[in-house]
């Protein structure tokens, strides 16, 4: 008897992944053997300095990119070998991202960006539905500016726009991939404020890469990366901690 | 400014079918001039004056459409890559000097081409002179085809492909090295520059070419000289109409993306084919164009011939086996014109590859927040659907016009005066629904499988 993804407080996990990008002399080992879950409704960070394997973890958890080998899960669904068409529902209906360019569609204008993931599964949402992103971008701040299409935002609003996207499904997880790097500080301390409430208050399960300390002390745990492990796993810790942790993790490399 | 090989994919095949047409227009000419005349040099001068002019102006038209598709190719190009010229700039390249070496590009691009096209063309002749002459239709000696004069078009191919990389590079001067460092998702959609004096300019051509074209038809109805007034105008508005793309083209593709249902990736596709007015107008003039050509000398000639047929009913003997002479005249002449629609459609196939080469981030978006593999390839072909059916319908709409107005004015006076009904072959209305489909489906395949290549990854990736 397995004890499942769920029964361990989890919303995602990985076990035993390995990752590798090119052969020969220029190969890369980007995850070596890494196993680690995000808990359930807690706000996550995956810490770690440039090609430390942070974004490709990411991208195994999110099933964006595929592993060498080991298991990867998403609630209680092994999405190891899953085909690309049910990943992509997975993704469409129980992962939410929120990009370092904001990455809206530049055509829609926010109200459909925010409605995308219902679009395209061809429903409207439903009263409830309909209900909690009426919340949700009240909370943002962007009622009013949903018929604007993504240019006419700042970088702040846009990053709001993804963030209500990422959220109007109630996803299992939402993955957040240097949601701050494009902002100014103040819009991205916002940002990391409406992420923290979103965990709080919701019990949103929120994973989110990054490699500013200042970022990760926003989180409830934090995971360090370097060279495709985990090297070091903390709770809340302020970002002098977080800053010392990263000097000490680049002496000893 | 090197482009890559790819890039210069469609511009090397609108030049070797233009010095294909080129060659096969001249051989013919040569042939056809020899089988008619017989012997008499006398009649072989005036035969080859008339064929001649023909040739030259059917050529001049296949080079005048495939240099609107080069211009527009190459802007493509230098759209998408606004970052790497932004870069060459940084570090010190001169802009004038990038656009004279990529107008420079257009020259071996163009002699290769025509040359590759020239060649084509020659073995094309070389096979139907064989194959008349199994069939008997042809003489056992026929002239000399292959003569020095097949220079010429190679010459003015390559002319045109220079000329057009040098008006569609101009972009490059607008690039400013700080764009190398900017994080733009996609490049800025091409401001219309002076748009209102564009605007005014199209307006002004179109209403005088408009009422010149209806005093073209007021006139005809006494005498054939209206053709003159009428042809004035025909050629004053079109510059307006093609002048005006930008603005109108939208227009048209918004209202066939609207008939296209609502579901999110037709939505998404008539979004995308408006996103940029500049490309859409870029992509799809050129066919308009290749349409109107094609609709309006078939409308022309089938309104002539009911002319005729109602003239032959009154004078049967003056009129006898003018028929057949005028249905074989109308395809022929179709296929001559038909010629400018296809350079036009490569075009436009290359401009949505281009484009969708250019959304790849936008792409491996929607992939990550679960467009499926098939939605994004019925996105695609949705787009390239849209912008067949507009031009072809637009280019139908506006042939018809010219088509019919152009035989009133040269004809109205033949019958006592009097307006007759435009009159529209049906193989030339089959013919444009078969190739809006055909196109929009051909447009699609390459495009389509490399948007699906698309790893959600690259979405996520900052570059």
């Amino acid at each position: 008897m397995t004890i499942t993804t769920t029964e361990m407080g989890l919303a995602a996990r990985v076990a035993g992944v390995s990752r590798r990008f090119g052969v020969g002399h220029g190969a890369v080992v980007a995850l070596d053997d890494v196993s680690v879950g995000i808990r359930r409704g807690q706000f996550t960070a995956i810490m770690g300095p440039s090609g430390s394997g942070k974004s490709t973890l990411m991208h195994v958890m999110a099933g964006l990119d595929s592993s060498d080998n080991g298991s990867v899960w998403v609630g209680d669904t092994d999405i190891t070998r899953l085909p690309d068409r049910d990943l992509t529902l997975l993704r469409r209906r129980r992962i939410g991202f929120v990009f370092q360019s904001f990455n809206l569609v530049p055509t829609l204008d926010a109200r459909s960006n925010i409605l995308l993931p219902f679009d395209l599964d061809g429903r409207k949402p439903n009263v409830d539905e309909s209900r909690w992103i009426d919340s949700l971008v009240t909370t943002l701040g962007i009622a009013d500016r949903l018929t604007h299409r993504p240019h006419e935002l700042s970088g702040g609003q846009q990053q709001r726009v993804a963030i209500a996207r990422a959220l109007a499904t109630r996803p299992d997880l939402v993955f957040a991939d240097e949601p701050t790097g494009n902002l100014d500080s103040r819009s991205g301390r916002e940002v990391l404020t409406l992420l923290t409430e979103a965990c709080s208050r919701f019990g949103q399960s929120i994973a989110m890469v990054t490699h500013d300390p200042v970022a990760a002390s926003y989180a409830d745990r934090i995971l360090f990366l370097a060279d495709g492990r985990i090297v070091d796993e903390r709770e809340r810790s302020t970002p002098e901690q977080i800053s010392a942790i990263m000097l000490a993790m680049e002496a000893t490399r | 400014m090197r482009m890559r090989w790819r890039e210069y994919r469609a511009t090397i095949l609108v030049a070797a079918l233009s010095g294909a047409f080129g060659a096969l227009l001249l051989q013919g000419t040569v042939l056809l001039t020899a089988l008619v005349a017989g012997d008499s040099i006398g009649e072989k001068e005036s035969v080859q004056l008339a064929l001649g002019l023909v040739a030259v102006v059917f050529f001049a038209i296949a080079i005048f459409v495939g240099g609107i598709v080069t211009a527009n190719t190459v802007g493509t190009v230098i759209a998408g890559r606004t970052r790497d010229i932004a870069l060459l700039r940084l570090v010190g390249a001169d802009a004038r000097r990038l656009r004279a070496s990529t107008a420079r590009d257009g020259i071996l691009v163009g002699l290769v081409g025509s040359l590759i096209g020239t060649v084509v063309g020659i073995g094309i002749m070389v096979g139907l002179v064989a194959l008349g002459r199994s069939t008997g239709d042809l003489p056992e000696t026929t002239p000399q085809l292959v003569t020095p004069m097949l220079v010429a078009p190679v010459v003015a191919v390559t002319l045109v492909t220079w000329l057009s990389s040098w008006v569609g590079s101009r972009r490059i001067l607008a690039v400013s090295p700080i764009q190398a460092s900017a994080a733009a998702v996609e490049p800025d959609a091409d401001t219309v520059r002076s748009a209102t004096g564009r605007r005014i300019t199209a307006i002004a051509l179109v209403a005088v070419g408009a009422l010149l074209l209806a005093a073209g038809v007021v006139i005809g109805l006494v005498t054939m000289l209206g053709i003159l007034v009428g042809m004035l105008g025909g050629i004053l508005s079109f510059s307006g109409i093609v002048l005006a793309a930008p603005f109108v083209m939208p227009a048209v593709l918004r209202l066939v993306g609207r008939a296209m249902g609502s579901s999110p990736t037709a939505r998404l596709a008539a979004e995308n084919a408006v996103r940029n007015p500049a490309r859409s107008s870029r992509a799809t003039i050129g066919l308009v164009i290749g349409v109107t050509l094609v609709t309006m000398f078939a409308v022309a000639t089938s309104s002539y011939y009911d002319m005729i047929v109602r003239a032959s009913e009154q004078y049967p003997d003056d009129f006898a086996g003018v028929d057949e002479t005028l249905a074989m005249t109308i395809g022929v002449f179709s296929v001559l014109f038909g010629f400018s629609a296809v350079i036009a459609a490569v075009g436009m196939v290359n401009t949505l590859s281009l484009s969708v080469l250019q959304r790849q981030r936008e792409l491996g978006l929607l992939r990550a927040l679960g467009f499926t593999a098939g939605q994004v390839r019925r996105m695609v072909l949705a787009e390239a659907a849209q912008m067949s059916v507009a031009s072809v319908l637009f280019g139908l709409v506006l042939g018809v016009v010219y088509g019919w107005c152009g035989a009133q004015a040269l004809l109205g006076s033949m019958l006592g005066g009097g307006l007759v009904a435009p009159s529209m072959p049906w193989f030339v209305l089959g013919g444009a629904v078969l190739v809006a489909a055909v196109l929009a489906a051909a447009a699609s395949v390459a495009p389509a499988r490399r948007a699906t290549r698309v790893s959600p990854v690259a979405a996520l990736a900052v570059d």
